[in-house]
Order: structure tokens, then sequence, then C-alpha cells
């Protein structure tokens, strides 16, 4: 075996890419078009829509050579997985300390009411919705998800293809059925979101949720297309991995923002 | 009768003897054995074999052989490159990246250096005396000239290693001096006969 011929170490030394750049300035596209729009200046509205679009172009051309370097080059060996696992679940800590700031404010605002809402919550005049009505049925519907994509998770383990595509289709499902169910919840609401601070904490809580659950649902999206063209191994299957940690942690929020603003604060 | 006779005589003879055919295989298995799969890949295609550990030398050789359709790839079916190889390695019981760190299990003397395996022209190497963590961290450069360096502080000795690709022979000899003097260290000191042969060159 001539060792030499191949690299020394185990890491992955990236070679050079365009994405990081292109992402960059796609963000800052996006943010300052973001603010522009906020500020009601003309034409800003279109410009963030095109920045969102340069922001998921840039994003996905990026997570492509990802791929192409795991599962057609084989980069990725066991020290690089780790340190990618790793990545993944700082992200997901870092996502988890937004959703924090968003509860806190929600719970600033909710502990002692101001006297110009009628030092009550929820303010007077707001009628919150039913927790027991549609949002339990979201509530049942994610953890329904995490039951469906944990089967997936260990069919693909135990190198059952279908019971793997089986589950993973139906998490999706579940997740646009989720989707669909919090938009029509959005358009039958009887308050909006500049309705005092009760509308602000509760569109800024399930609006941010929800879209992860978008992102989360594109992410699930790819484990189910790679698993479909054999990408995964039964042993090796980060993508996947990633997706479905994502996935529980966006299911926490829910249970979360459930019982903070559905239940407790209605 | 004896159009009669004459046919059954012929009729006995084909019967006891078989009919040979004019070449031990026609044509027509050749066809068989083709559409059967056996023979070789199409010009590109992977032949889905897998190289013994022992015999890997090129990037090609880590090709995976690949797994049924309809089923979950194992890592074995479908791994490739540097992650194939350290699997590979782990099955044979190589650890083929070699992640430990400095040998501070004795220390090192002229007679037995601590020996440092490097894949590059120089090495550093920290010392932390013996046992380990007795001084602080003393950085010492071995290069594929001076493979020995000593540590200033404990003395223990380190040999350099070469294990990295064979030498270039079109390649133009590397510049021994940067443009700069090097300060001696102890390296410098030690006597010629435990100083080590120069690893210029490397044979396979």
């Amino acid at each position: 075996m001539v060792r030499s011929n191949f690299q020394a170490h185990p890491f992955h030394l990236v070679s050079p890419s365009p994405w990081p750049i292109f992402t960059c300035i796609s963000l800052l596209a996006l943010t300052t078009s973001g603010v522009l729009t906020m500020h009601s200046f003309s034409l800003a509205q279109d410009f963030l829509y095109m920045a969102l679009l340069l922001v998921i172009l840039s994003m996905s051309f990026w997570f492509r050579d990802v791929i192409s370097e795991a599962t057609y080059l084989g980069n990725h060996t066991l020290a690089v997985q780790r340190g990618l696992n790793m990545g993944v679940a700082l992200f997901i800590v870092s996502e988890a300390l937004f959703f924090l700031a968003i509860f806190w404010t929600f719970f600033h605002s909710a502990l002692s009411p101001a006297v110009e809402m009628g030092a009550q919550w929820p303010p007077k005049g707001i009628d919150s919705v039913n927790p027991f009505e549609l949002p339990l049925l979201n509530t049942v519907i994610l953890l329904s998800s995490g039951f469906t994509v944990t089967y997936a998770h260990h069919s693909l383990i135990q190198g059952n293809r279908s019971g793997a595509l089986y589950g993973i289709v139906l998490t999706v499902l579940l997740a646009l059925i989720f989707t669909g169910l919090q938009g029509l919840e959005y358009t039958v609401s009887s308050f909006t979101l500049s309705d005092s601070t009760y509308g602000s904490c509760f569109y800024f809580g399930t609006g941010f949720h929800g879209l992860h659950v978008m992102i989360g649902t594109a992410f699930i999206g790819v484990g189910l297309w790679r698993v479909l063209a054999y990408h995964f191994t039964e042993n090796h299957h980060l993508g996947l991995e990633s997706s479905i940690l994502y996935w529980h942690f966006v299911d926490v929020v829910w249970l979360i923002l459930f019982i903070s603003i559905y239940y407790w604060g209605s | 009768m004896l159009l009669r006779r004459s046919f059954l005589t012929v009729g006995r003879r084909v019967a006891a003897k078989p009919i040979t055919p004019l070449a031990p295989r026609t044509f027509t298995t050749s066809l068989k054995r083709r559409a059967a799969g056996d023979g070789d890949p199409k010009p590109g295609e992977p032949d889905g074999k897998m190289i013994p550990f022992e015999e890997i030398k090129t990037e090609h050789d880590l090709l995976p052989p690949g797994a049924e359709p309809g089923t979950v790839p194992t890592d074995l079916d479908q791994s490739t490159g540097l992650e194939r190889l350290e699997i590979l390695g782990k099955m044979q019981g190589v650890d083929v990246f070699d992640m430990k760190p400095l040998d501070a299990s004795r220390k090192g003397t002229l007679s037995d250096p601590i020996i440092v395996k490097s894949a590059g022209d120089e090495q550093f190497a920290g010392c932390t005396g013996y046992p380990v963590d007795s001084h602080v961290t003393l950085w010492l450069n071995m290069s594929r000239e001076r493979p020995v360096e000593r540590c200033p502080e404990c003395g223990g000795v380190y040999r350099m290693e070469y294990i990295g690709p064979p030498d270039d022979p079109h390649a133009h000899g590397h510049g021994d001096h940067h443009g700069y003097e090097e300060p001696k260290t102890f390296a410098d000191y030690v006597r010629p006969e435990y100083r080590g042969t120069p690893q210029a060159h490397y044979g396979q």
C-alpha cells in the first residue's frame, strides 16, 4: 500500500470555492433590502424577493458542493464527520438561543401586563386562539412527524430502503400539512401583528417557528432525494441525521410555543 | 428389405456413437457468455471488484464496488476516497492517519531516540520532557538533512523518519539555505556518529 500517495491527515481542507462570498453578498442584500422594505422605500420589496432567491441559490450551490465532496469524493472521514456533527449541534444551539430571545420578549410582556392592556393577559380586546382546536391538532401532527422520521432513520440503519422512503415521505407530508394548517390559522385569526404586544409576540414566535418548519421540511426533503439517489449508507448518513436533529428541535420549539403562548397565554 | 436393413444398421451405429461437434465451443456460446455479464466492464464503468488493502496504490483503487439497486448500501459497498482508505485500514488494524501525540513514554537517547514519522521535508516536535509535562513545551525542528534533534531543557533525543512521497528525480534540488543562516541548536553539537543518515532519498 503506497501510503504516501494519499493525504497524511484525515481532515478536509476545502478547495477554493465562490459560494461563501456569494452567500455573504446575498445575505448583505437580504438584510439591506429588508431594512429598506420596512421603511417603505420604493421597489425595496422587489429587491427583498430577489435577495431571498439569491440567498437560497448560493446556499443550494454550496450544499451541493458539500454533497459532492462527501458522497462522490469520499472526503468525509470520521474526523470530518465528527466536526460536521459538532457544527450542526452548535448551529442548533444558536437557533435555540434565538428562540430564547423570542420567548424572553413574550414572557417580559406577559408576566406583568401593562396597564394600557388592561393589566391582564391576553390584553383586553384580544380573542386568543383556543389551544385545544387547531393548535392541538398541529401538536399531534408534529409529534407524529417526529415518530415517522425516527422510523425512517432506523429503517435506513437496518438496510430497509422501502421503510426509510415511506417514513421520510410521511414526515414531509405531515410537515406540509402542518404548514398549511398554520397558514389557515393565520388567515382566520381575529388579531394581526399590530394588535398590541400580544399580536407582536404571537406572530413573532409562530412566524419564525413556521419559517424554521419550512427550512426543516426542505432539509428533510433533500434527505428524501438523497435516500432515493442511494447517497446514504447504513452507517454514514450525516445529512439525514442533521435534518432529523433540526426537525426534533423545531418540534420542541413548537411544544414550548404551544405551552407558553397558546395554552398559558390564553 | 435391403434398404430397411441398412437403415437399421445406420440407426444403430448412429445411436452407439455420440455426435462429436466440429469444434469444442462454437460462436453461439460466446454470445451467451457476453450477454450473461461475465465479461469486461464497459469503458469508464467500475468493474465491481474491491482491491485488497495491500495493493492500494492510486485513487482509482479506492473506488467502491457499489451495491445492488433497491437495497441500502453499506460503507464497504459505497464509501470512496480517503473515507474508504480509513475504513479499509481499520478493518486491517492499520491506523491510516496516526493522530497519536508525541511518544512521551520514555526519554529518547542518542542510541534509542524517539522516532517521529513525517510526511514532509521538515517536522516540528514539541518536547515536554519525561514524564510528560515535566517542562514547558519546547519546539524542536527536524529536517530530512538533519533528522536528529535534542531538547535543550531535558536533552531528550528525537529522530525524524521520512515516510512521505519519494523524491522526484526530475525536480531541481531544493534550496538548502533560505537566504539566511539558521541559528545553531543542540542538533549541531550531536556527534557525527549519532547524527543519523540524511533521509534525502526514500526507497519504497
